[in-house]
């Protein structure tokens, strides 16, 4: 049994209120995924990725279909969601004026049942993310954008959720803190075993971070697979067009062939 | 067309004054694309306003010459500043759809620009934007990040500038509005009396559209390479920047 299932998932939004005219965002999609794997979603703004990615952590309720998760990990006893996501805009999450000592223990006293273990838990849980120590007094308006971001990832990881989904988290950031955002996803999957969705418009990301990828389209996956044979041997003309279009080799006919 | 000398930039804080940028120059010339790679916060934003004295005054501190059309842009009154970035130099920064008032509609920018509406139709065209009669009458906050980014581009192109500068204009925008604004760049100083400044740090985009690329860190500007040259560079501070991209081009999970 997968540790998730993604079953004939549609969601709608009502464009136009006098006729109830429908836009379908998503589009019957069907996908699983294995416990400690990382499973990439691609495509182009406007694909549907952000919107499966609340309809999975139950933001959303779809129109129809079901999220079903592994029994196994079904626990009455939490007191939050298994599921958690680390959003795009990680420094609107943070509370500004709220130390991030303060942050991080509030989350740990959903997960953890021997409070007296406090302090050795809110380090474990910080530096697993590289959040130093000294930044622990620190009100969160008086962090980097990097450093809101491994704090908002620390405050998830607190509640030891079992699939953590990253929407966008490498956009406006240099290449150098993407390297080491990747490096810190892979030791957290390893280490902890935690199963990760990401979801990026950046192909070469997916590709240093997924093992397996999913193309989404107007709502529809138009291809999946292992990572490595999707973008090597694209079956489909769109993951060839966004192939290209990563390379920067597209002319003005291609692009205007497509509707933007 | 212009030649910028900058002797240094400092920032005043709290009665300390701490010196951000130094010893920078550059000279652009018509007809070619420049590019100014680095990592966050390594001042680029910094550099491109402090040369059109963009930088408040009570913070900022600006020692150096621009010189642009005979005149120097850090001695320049504000007035004439004002019509230069108006119509001579334009910007274009970065989360472009911050730009635009949320209460107004687009039409009021279209307006602004004095252009017909059929010059704005072709350029609105080129960029695979609605038409100008659907934009119009759109706000600000109904457009997507690329919508909005292409947008601002528009805008920008419709006072014919002579010198276009770029504030990371690839960040959060798809790969297609990235090939669409490459192509534009290039078109735009084709016919050799305009030019292009970006800055970036996404080295693949700059070397796709630059003719010469340098590498600002901590505070100072490396000379200006052609994107071989600097691929080859011997420079530290370059090849670590680099070696970054490769590591994230050959990785795999």
């Amino acid at each position: 049994m997968p540790l998730l299932k993604v079953e004939n998932i549609s969601y709608s939004v009502i464009v136009k209120e006098e006729t109830k005219k429908k836009f379908d965002i998503l589009k019957n999609v069907s996908f699983e995924v294995e416990q400690g794997e990382i499973v990439g979603i691609c495509g182009e703004s406007g694909g549907g990725k952000s919107t499966l990615a609340k309809v999975i952590a139950g933001i959303i309720k779809p129109d129809s279909g079901e999220i079903i998760l592994d029994s196994e990990h079904q626990n009455n006893k939490r007191k939050s969601s298994p599921i958690q996501i680390l959003f795009q805009n990680h420094g609107e999450v943070l509370n500004p004026f709220r130390k991030m000592k303060n942050v991080i223990d509030e989350a740990l006293k959903i997960s953890i049942t021997d409070k007296s273990n406090l302090q050795i838990e809110r380090e474990k849980v910080l530096s697993s993310v590289g959040f130093p120590k000294e930044l622990y007094d620190r009100r969160g308006m008086e962090l980097s954008g990097g450093e809101q971001q491994r704090a908002a990832l620390a405050r998830l990881l607190a509640v030891k959720p079992i699939l953590l989904i990253l929407d966008e988290p490498f956009s406006a950031q240099d290449v150098e803190s993407q390297l080491n955002l990747v490096k810190l996803f892979k030791q957290l999957n390893k280490e902890f075993y935690i199963t990760m969705i990401c979801i990026s418009h950046d192909l070469q990301i997916l590709r240093n971070l997924a093992n397996r990828v999913i193309v989404l389209k107007d709502g529809e996956i138009v291809e999946s697979g292992l990572t490595k044979e999707v973008f090597t041997n694209p079956q489909k003309d769109y993951t060839k067009f966004l192939l290209s279009a990563e390379a920067l080799d597209l002319s003005y006919e291609e692009l205007k062939a497509r509707n933007m | 067309m212009l030649s910028a000398d900058i002797k240094s930039v400092s920032i005043f804080n709290e009665g300390k004054s701490r010196t951000l940028l130094q010893d920078i120059r550059l000279d652009i010339e018509k007809g070619k694309i420049y590019s100014i790679l680095g990592k966050n916060g390594s001042g680029k934003s910094t550099f491109i306003k402090s040369l059109t004295s963009l930088l408040p005054t009570v913070l900022y501190e600006v020692k150096g010459k621009v010189l642009f059309g005979g005149i120097d842009l850090l001695q320049a009154s504000e007035e004439r500043l004002r019509e230069i970035r108006r119509n001579k130099i334009r910007y274009v920064f970065q989360d472009a759809a911050n730009s635009l008032d949320p209460l107004k509609k687009i039409r009021y920018y279209f307006d602004l620009s004095n252009i017909s509406p059929l010059k704005i139709e072709e350029l609105l065209l080129f960029f695979l934007l609605p038409t100008y009669k659907k934009l119009s009458g759109l706000h600000s906050y109904e457009l997507s990040g690329g919508m909005a980014q292409r947008l601002l581009i528009v805008l920008a192109l419709l006072a014919n500038p002579d010198i276009l500068i770029l504030d990371e204009p690839t960040s959060g925008v798809d790969y297609a509005v990235m090939n669409l604004i490459l192509l534009k760049m290039k078109n735009f100083v084709r016919d050799n009396d305009k030019s292009v400044l970006i800055v970036t740090q996404d080295i693949n985009f700059a070397v796709k559209s630059s003719d010469y690329i340098a590498y600002l860190s901590e505070g100072r500007l490396t000379k200006f390479f052609t994107s071989n040259e600097l691929l080859e560079s011997p420079d530290e501070r370059v090849n670590n920047f680099i070696n970054s991209f490769k590591e994230m081009s050959n990785a795999s999970a």
